[in-house]
């Protein structure tokens, strides 16, 4: 007499569960039938729910599941002997696109050992993946193009600062010469803040660090015994925006070069100081030498292009410039104070 | 050296950049040769045997960059003194000779001249890194 084995029948409530999975998700017996697939699952992989049942999962659609690698971690993940954690597999479809899924299959632990039961979840990564290359793809490529850009503006500041240095070894007059100098340091000045710009990781510039790079480029060039003279940044750590720096920067440049030019004569020794302080929105940038001082009156040197350029820059920074004796010395002082506008603002309103 | 005065092997494809560095050397008062890359260095390295310095760009056309040459001529010429200048800020110093020194572009001249004369002088222990080279 033949043995019949007992029909199982699984619980409604398990079969609903797996159908109205928003995972795609197929349930299957310890021979890999499929007992019950997802909705998501036919919706995913094209598969008419119509055409399931009694079918083995190799037999699903056009026998794309018929993946003997599949297959053997489905049958060691029933015997007990593996478990499929995020296994990746390949799907692959006549005239379509492979797509990469990853896979993760247990048992089902509904307390019943003596029908061994399979869930079989599969994601599709394909797009998922496909984003995260572009996306690292893109990031790539923007470090790649910054650092180019970077790399040109470097080169086209320093076919600048070559032509004025050949043009300065050419010229006769040592007061065109002068000039010709002064262009160069405004040049250097600008590559110091493109290099500070370039190590930042944001747009914002330290400035200790950037003025230290600035009077080293000034010392290097303008300083022929540093044991004479020297350069000192004392500022604290504020970081500005890029295009405040650029202004700070060539204030710093055109007052750093009044000093090594004006204010030691002869064999005088001495140190220019440069400092930068701020609290909140209000900062002060000084200049200070031990030099010989400024001269007043009909002594006073006249206003060249370098007064201007930092009045210029110290108007469009709302800064206020003072000039006071550092005894010996000369201080030069910029600030910029909200308060002190504010109350100007409320007596000119009274 | 030639007729007591050091030669110095400028290495850039800009010609701007490269007419200025040649100005440069002869500045400073040493002989100046020019090449546009790194095949042309190489070409002059192994014509003559007087030159005593390279002073080259990173990012050139041709089979090799600054570094990979500066690598070349330790390796091939161990007493040629080298200075290499980028656009690039940040280099690891390391991945040049040991030895060699780099600045970043745009350089100052006055720098550039300072660091050729302490190369090129003798009190400057230029040995001892081209016996750690050659250790190496």
């Amino acid at each position: 007499m033949l043995k019949h084995p007992t029909a199982h029948f699984e619980a409604a409530s398990t079969l609903a569960v797996v159908v109205s999975s928003n995972e795609p998700l197929l349930f299957l017996s310890d021979d890999q039938k499929v007992i019950a697939a997802s909705a998501s699952f036919c919706r995913a992989f094209e598969i008419d729910p119509a055409t399931i049942p009694g079918k083995r999962l190799s037999e699903l659609g056009n026998g794309e599941w018929a993946m003997p690698k599949l297959a053997s971690l489905l049958k060691a993940t029933a015997s007990g002997s593996a478990h499929i954690e995020a296994y990746e597999i390949d799907l692959k479809r006549p005239n379509q696109k492979t797509r990469q899924l990853v896979v993760n299959a247990r048992t089902l632990d509904d307390g019943d050992i003596d029908h061994i039961r399979l869930l079989l979840a599969v994601t599709d990564v394909t797009d998922v993946r496909a984003e995260a290359r572009l996306k690292d793809d893109l990031v790539r490529d923007k470090a790649i193009l910054l650092q180019e850009v970077q790399h040109r503006v470097a080169n086209s500041l320093q076919i600048i600062a070559s032509v004025l240095m050949q043009s300065a070894r050419r010229v006769q007059s040592e007061e065109a010469r002068g000039h010709l100098h002064n262009a160069h340091h405004r040049v250097m000045s600008i590559a110091a803040l493109q290099k500070q710009l370039s190590t930042s990781k944001g747009g914002d510039v330290e400035l200790r660090a950037y003025f230290t790079q600035l009077c080293q480029s000034l010392g290097a060039s303008m300083i022929a015994d540093p044991d004479r003279l020297s350069i000192e940044v004392t500022a604290d750590n504020s970081a500005v925006e890029a295009d405040v720096s650029v202004s700070l920067g060539l204030i710093v440049t055109e007052l750093v070069i009044n000093a090594l030019k004006h204010a030691f004569p002869g064999e005088r020794t001495g140190t220019i100081v440069i400092d930068y302080q701020s609290s909140g929105n209000d900062w002060t940038l000084s200049v200070t030498d031990n030099g010989i001082g400024m001269s007043a009156g009909s002594d006073a040197p006249k206003a060249g292009l370098g007064t201007g350029i930092v009045e210029a820059l110290a108007k469009n920074l709302r800064g206020e410039i003072l000039l006071s004796n550092a005894g010996p010395g000369t201080a030069i002082t910029i600030s910029h104070q909200e308060g002190d506008r504010l109350r100007t603002d409320l007596s000119t309103a009274a | 050296m030639n007729n007591g005065k050091a030669v110095v092997l400028v290495v850039e494809d800009s010609p701007v950049i490269r007419m200025g560095a040649v100005d440069l050397v002869m500045s400073a008062g040493y002989e100046a040769l020019e090449a546009g890359d790194a095949d042309e260095a190489i070409r002059i390295l192994e014509s003559r045997n007087d030159v005593d310095l390279v002073f080259t760009d990173v990012q050139m056309p041709g089979t090799m960059d600054g570094i990979k040459l500066s690598h070349y001529i330790r390796d091939r010429w161990p007493p040629v003194r080298l200075i290499v200048a980028s656009g690039a800020t940040i280099l690891e110093e390391s991945s040049l000779p040991g030895g060699s020194r780099f600045f970043s572009k745009p350089y100052d001249d006055h720098t550039i001249i300072d660091a050729m004369a302490h190369l090129l002088s003798s009190d400057c222990d230029w040995t001892a890194a081209k016996q750690a080279t050659l250790i190496r």
